[in-house]
């Protein structure tokens, strides 16, 4: 076990070092969010004002800044497509074999470097949450339950993320291309997740649709934890369903690169 | 026996469109697939510590069969056992016990040093740190790159690279290397810096070496085997010298004579054998036994100055080996 660790902890000590070669570049990733939440600041406080409304099916605009923002957030630290992109070219053009050759899981190796690239994300982040509720009391956290609810469900959320990518990504092994698949579907799922706007905002038969998908505990399920939309008598059993979602989606990704590793053509030398 | 190869066979299906904007689009809707026979029914047996080179022109299936030794490509039929192993079924024992180096694919992480990635490679194969620190000594010293170990590996030159490659291969010490091509492109000294550090690190380790290159110095210096791949099909497996004495038995001769020799006698000689003389020195090229008659012949003539009996460049020798290899297996 110790080895495992060791062997996996050394692709995210690679992934750090690689991005302390380019600090602007890190700089620049690490604060790209908060444009986003200007603009979603901005657009908001025109609906509350324009309309005069108080509140929106039961947010205040407080409440959902606080939501929008941790949307924002969880949405960018369970991000993988960046790493998915990768591995479908590395499937696409034979770089591939340089996994294949060594002790070492494609899958696992990838989700390091996913951890390892977010890492600088986590830092900062992590420092903009415990923030939170100093700068901004009532908005999110109301007790220390609450943070741990998260911080269960964020790293669930992260897991099943990177496992649905995962799956995609192994399509590649028939296919060679299929970056429009995972860009289709980043799309659709950084709407449906409820990343831009809440679920709850969404029409009840949408909304029914979506509750029956994993995307739901992407990022709905932990900032609904974290600002006490959801109660807690509901956080054990919709755990549990994300992670029957993350045991489904794993042994779905690994039938799936079973048979695609069959067919894999390790093309470019 | 660590490498046993019975009748392995690839086939891949590959899609084929005409060339141009409108063979796009017709493809796009209908794409006409056909069958490649990269390898048909390889069979070959390879020794513990034997250096093997694997010969063929572009296309004849020499990294086909390097990624089925190695477990990247799954076979349509036949076995392979490596010190029973399966490769394709890529076990972490199998995977610690094989190396490949492809000349033109890295592993090294490109934007930070060589060192980082040897760390790297420590971890994944488990290396004790102790092991670890001994053989990336001797590497690193062997191949003269100490200097060179932390600098970004985009920086360094293409010969340096493929250095830094060799040793992140060899860090766990494996007991069979494959290299594919591993002089492409390098300068001549960096070629015989490579070859050398093979020749030693075989005799050192007796460690099987798999070689593909295009560069016969590289097999004439480091293989005594050699087997011949041809469209997919075996077509030689034996003695390097063997084979190339088959494709050309000629040698080179340089006669010079200390005084002109007597003309009469030279054109008498020239019925029997082919050669050309300017002034006094001549020079033929005989198979070796025509020429060891021509030069006690000419030893009748006239005291030579100097002599000189060279075999012809094997590189010649295999191009024309290569432009229908066939022809001279028959």
């Amino acid at each position: 076990m110790k080895a495992w660790i060791d062997k996996y902890f050394s692709v995210i000590r690679m992934t750090w070092i690689q991005a302390l070669e380019y600090k602007a570049n890190a700089i620049v990733g690490t604060f790209a969010i908060f444009s986003g939440l200007a603009i979603e600041f901005l657009i908001w406080k025109q609906v509350f004002q324009a309309q005069g409304l108080t509140e929106i099916r039961g947010f205040t605009f407080n409440g959902l800044m606080a939501y929008i923002f941790l949307c924002m957030i969880v949405g960018q630290l369970k991000s993988s497509w960046a790493t998915s992109m990768e591995m479908i070219d590395s499937i696409r053009t034979g770089e591939m074999n340089k996994y294949l050759i060594r002790p070492i899981s494609f899958f696992t190796y990838h989700f390091m470097m996913f951890i390892g690239h977010n890492s600088l994300f986590y830092i900062v982040y992590s420092t903009v949450l415990i923030l939170f509720p100093i700068l901004l009391p009532g908005w999110a956290f109301p007790t220390l339950l609450h943070v741990l609810g998260f911080i269960m469900a964020l790293l669930i959320s992260i897991y099943l993320s990177y496992a649905i990518y995962f799956c995609m990504v192994c399509f590649a092994f028939w296919f060679g291309e299929v970056r429009a698949l995972v860009i289709a579907y980043n799309i659709s799922n950084i709407v449906l997740s409820g990343q831009i706007i809440p679920l709850r905002l969404f029409p009840d038969s949408v909304r029914n649709i979506i509750n029956l998908t994993p995307l739901q505990f992407l990022v709905d399920f932990p900032v609904s934890i974290a600002t006490a939309n959801l109660p807690i008598k509901f956080w054990l059993p919709k755990m549990g369903i994300a992670l029957s979602w993350c045991i489904v989606m794993t042994l779905a990704g690994r039938v799936i690169y079973k048979s695609g590793i069959r067919v894999y053509g390790g093309y470019g030398a | 026996m660590p490498i046993q190869v019975n009748e392995l066979s690839k086939q891949f299906k590959m899609f084929k469109r005409e060339a141009g904007l409108s063979g796009a689009f017709r493809s796009f809707f209908k794409r006409k697939y056909e069958t490649f026979h990269a390898l048909k029914e390889i069979s070959v047996q390879i020794e513990d510590g034997e250096i093997l080179g694997i010969l063929g022109e572009n296309g004849a299936g020499k990294t086909t069969l390097i990624k089925l030794l190695v477990g990247l490509l799954h076979p349509t039929s036949g076995e392979v056992n490596i010190n029973g192993f399966t490769p394709w079924n890529r076990k972490s024992n199998f995977l610690k016990q094989i190396s490949v180096v492809m000349g033109q694919k890295n592993q090294l992480w490109w934007d930070i040093p060589a060192s980082e990635s040897f760390l790297l490679n420590q971890k994944i194969y488990e290396i004790p740190q102790s092991q670890y620190k001994n053989t990336l000594d001797e590497l690193v010293d062997l191949l003269s790159v100490r200097d060179k170990l932390n600098v970004q590996v985009r920086r360094l030159s293409l010969g340096e690279r493929m250095k830094m490659e060799i040793i992140a291969s060899l860090l766990h010490n494996p007991k069979i290397v494959l290299l594919d091509e591993p002089t492409i492109g390098l300068d001549v000294i960096s070629q015989l810096k490579i070859r050398e550090f093979v020749k030693y690190y075989n005799e050192k380790y007796k460690t099987t070496f798999l070689l593909t290159s295009h560069y016969m110095h590289d097999i004439q210096a480091l293989c005594k085997r050699v087997f011949v791949i041809h469209k997919g099909a075996s077509l030689y497996d034996g003695d390097f010298e063997e084979l190339v004495n088959r494709v050309n038995p000629k040698r080179k001769l340089l006669f010079e004579f200390n005084d002109k020799p007597d003309y009469n006698k030279i054109e008498k000689l020239s019925e029997k054998y082919n050669f050309h003389i300017n002034n006094t020195i001549l020079q033929s090229e005989l198979p070796d036994k025509e020429l060891t008659k021509l030069v006690s012949e000419l030893f009748k003539l006239g005291v030579p100055a100097s002599i000189t009996m060279e075999d012809l460049p094997v590189e010649d020798t295999m191009r024309s080996f290569f432009t229908d290899p066939e022809k001279f297996l028959k």
